[in-house]
């Protein structure tokens, strides 16, 4: 019987059917070159995610305007000329080859464009922060007709390319939402004023579109929920409004998002429980007849499930859970939830975006080489001679690297001394409450390693005699991080005494090293009671390893908890409650009723000294090599893993 | 994309040193060195080059 019945169903758009009611959403991946044609390597991840068992797989939003106004990403792909239209036919190939509908985007970025220009479009002068953003300029009258005329050229050439419907994007601060909102839009023509006058872009590009593709259905994405109350934003009711007349001026489907890229609330992060958002979807699909659908935090498969079978929504999108996997449609089908590549919402993919960079993912390494054998992707060719190998911790960088060589037919034994697996992320997953589903990628691997046949050893503490005596043909060293020097003064707690083992923890609290292991400490501390918090850094700004779609939260704790923060500080001694400082203010000495350590160092004493002879083959990855993060440690394991 | 460092323009000032995530970024002869392994290709230390010595070999020209 089937598991997810309402999932995988057929669905309707326009007059299309579905294969079943997951569409992989729109996501810029900076893969297509900077001159906006497409890649292979764009290629060959849309074929991946055509593969996965999506129902629909929409492409990246692709700009229409020919002086890049719109272009809001280095490497997004252009329609804004006949000569692009071989490379987007060749992303309509591979989808239609693999049995899911293909749903191009046409995205004019708006406040988020103009990448390569001094100004960026907008209805009216509204500046902002971001630093990524550039400077404002008012849209013309002229302009504005123009931009319509673009969408529609656009629209043209993604019928020519060989798509199955159109989206076009009017979200969290692109062309079409600047006009919607009332944040943004301070006009006084035909386009600015009620709701109506605002959305009358929006009605144009639509009726525009439609006209031109004919029978080709054409949905949007809009925003079922600003989050923008605090700058005078839309309210939600006008909101949900937008989508009843986005339906009246043709829309075949409709897609909700929430807040913009301003938004001073969390919307995808951790902290957001799964599902959270769905009352605002739910809120649009009772305005609307036309087939609702929305992504947004719903990582686990019956969360749609239930959702579609609520009639909340009538299709769920994918973007995170999908980058992370693109197999996930095909996984939840065949029963094999347990090997998804979960997504962790660490948004490594987003922030690499706005540097310039691919994306890339903390759990799925391979992301953007799904057409490189090497990669393995789609498998691994057996390794030229098979190993025998060892790995000595069972943390994700010792887990990864067993998973992918024993794929390549390698013989692995992992041993790891704790009775359970996840080395430091069974800490970090207790940093705060949405922390947990750190431990879903360690389940995963757990699951893939046995399928693949590596050998767990738990709760063997492995030493280098005891890897001499099995003589294997490669050690790798996945112990973790070791703590030297002051840090290993008595007294002194570590993150595990206070995160694992609940030592009592005083009052007035030093933790020194103001790293994403330090302020998780803290995030952990302030959670539990109220504690006076120093946090004594050697750098200049605290936190530079957090992604900053979490360290503006952690942050914002911080100064409601009057955290204090001694930067370019560094400890000399500690001694019996109390810290020496060397710092801008001179010698100071910090007292303290806890002393936490959150800096370590690579394992350099028992193997870097032992390793070479109990093995001819020694690596050291993750945390043993150098102290850093998740998307290290399972990283460093994968391209490990491939070479050996 | 590993970054790219113009030691021509480079000060050595230190200023990606301190903002890189892993701490690829060493100091060698004065100049800012990125270890390729170490590297997590975030991109986040271009911006933050005083002098703009940081450069993000992102592939221009299609086909």
């Amino acid at each position: 019987m089937e598991r997810y019945p309402h999932i995988f169903q057929p669905g309707t758009i326009g007059k299309l059917v579905t294969r079943n009611r997951i569409k992989y959403a729109a996501t810029e991946t900076n893969f297509p070159y900077g001159d906006g044609y497409v890649s292979d390597r764009e290629v060959a991840y849309m074929e991946a995610q055509a593969k996965g068992g999506a129902g629909i797989v929409t492409t990246q939003g692709a700009y229409p305007d020919k002086k890049g106004e719109g272009k809001g990403f280095k490497g997004m792909m252009s329609i804004n000329d006949d000569r692009f239209i071989p490379g987007l036919g060749r992303i309509a190939d591979v989808i239609r080859a693999n049995g899911a509908l293909s749903s191009i985007q046409i995205l004019h970025c708006g406040r988020e464009g103009g990448i390569e220009l001094d100004y960026c479009l907008m209805p009216s002068v509204v500046p902002q922060k971001l630093s990524y953003f550039k400077p404002p300029r008012e849209i013309t009258a002229s302009e504005i007709k123009q931009a319509v005329k673009d969408h529609i050229d656009a629209a043209r050439r993604a019928k020519q390319a060989g798509f199955d419907m159109i989206e076009l994007s009017g979200i969290v601060g692109y062309l079409i939402s600047t006009f919607i909102s009332r944040y943004t839009n301070k006009r006084t023509d035909e386009y600015g004023g009620d709701l109506r006058a605002r959305c009358r872009l929006m009605v144009e590009i639509i009726e525009g579109v439609k006209a031109e593709v004919g029978q080709m259905p054409v949905g949007i994405r809009l925003c079922g929920h600003e989050l923008l109350n605090d700058r005078g934003g839309n309210s939600f009711e006008e909101s949900v409004e937008s989508f009843r007349i986005a339906q009246e001026a043709g829309a075949d489907y409709l897609s909700v998002t929430i807040g913009w890229h301003e938004s001073s609330q969390s919307v995808i992060t951790r902290d957001v429980p799964m599902g959270h958002w769905l009352y605002i979807a739910e809120a649009v699909k009772k305005a609307v007849d036309v087939p609702v659908m929305m992504a947004f935090r719903q990582f686990l498969p019956h969360i749609p499930e239930k959702a579609i079978a609520g009639g909340q929504i009538d299709f769920v999108e994918m973007c995170r859970p999908m980058i992370a996997d693109p197999e996930f449609p095909n996984k939840i089908r065949q029963g094999r939830e347990k090997e998804i590549v979960p997504c962790i919402a660490c948004n490594a993919c987003f922030s690499r975006l706005y540097y310039h960079q691919p994306i890339m993912c903390s759990v799925r390494p391979n992301l953007g080489h799904e057409g490189e054998d090497g990669w393995g992707y789609y498998g691994f060719k057996p390794a030229s001679k098979k190993k025998r190998i060892i790995i000595v911790g069972g943390g994700p960088a010792g887990l990864q690297c067993g998973e992918v060589a024993a794929r390549k037919g390698h013989e692995v034994t992992l041993f790891e001394k704790n009775d359970r697996l996840g080395g430091n992320v069974l800490v970090a997953s207790l940093v705060d409450p949405g922390a947990i589903e750190l431990m879903r990628p360690i389940a995963t691997l757990e699951e893939l390693c046995r399928k693949a046949g590596v050998a767990i050893r738990l709760g063997v503490e492995c030493d280098p005699a005891m890897v001499g005596r099995e003589a294997p043909d490669a050690l790798v060293v996945a112990v973790g991080p070791a703590m030297k020097g002051l840090g290993a003064s008595t007294g002194v707690l570590t993150p595990q005494d206070v995160m694992v083992k609940d030592r009592k923890i005083g009052q007035r609290v030093a933790i020194i090293g103001g790293g994403g292991v330090g302020l998780g400490i803290a995030v952990y501390l302030l959670r539990h009671g109220e504690h006076e918090i120093t946090i004594i850094d050697e750098a200049g700004k605290p936190g530079r390893d957090v992604n900053p779609f979490y360290f503006w939260q952690y942050m914002a704790l911080m100064k409601k908890k009057k955290v204090n923060f001694m930067k370019r500080t560094r400890v000399t001694a500690i001694e019996d409650r109390l810290v020496k400082v060397l710092g801008p203010s001179g010698d100071i000495a910090v007292e303290a009723d806890s002393i936490i350590m959150s800096v370590f160092y690579p394992e350099e004493e028992v193997w870097r000294r032992m390793a070479s002879t109990a093995a001819k083959e020694v690596y050291f990855i993750g945390d043993a090599k150098k102290p850093r993060r998740i998307i290290n440690a399972i990283h460093d394991g994968y391209r490990l893993g491939m070479v050996l | 994309m590993i970054p790219v460092i113009d030691e021509k323009e480079c000060t050595g000032c230190g200023t990606c040193i301190e903002i890189c995530p892993p701490g690829a970024i060493t100091l060698a002869d004065g100049k800012a060195r990125i270890a390729g392994d170490l590297c997590e290709e975030c991109g986040f230390c271009a911006p933050e080059c005083p002098v703009e010595a940081i450069r993000i070999p992102f592939p221009i020209k299609g086909p």
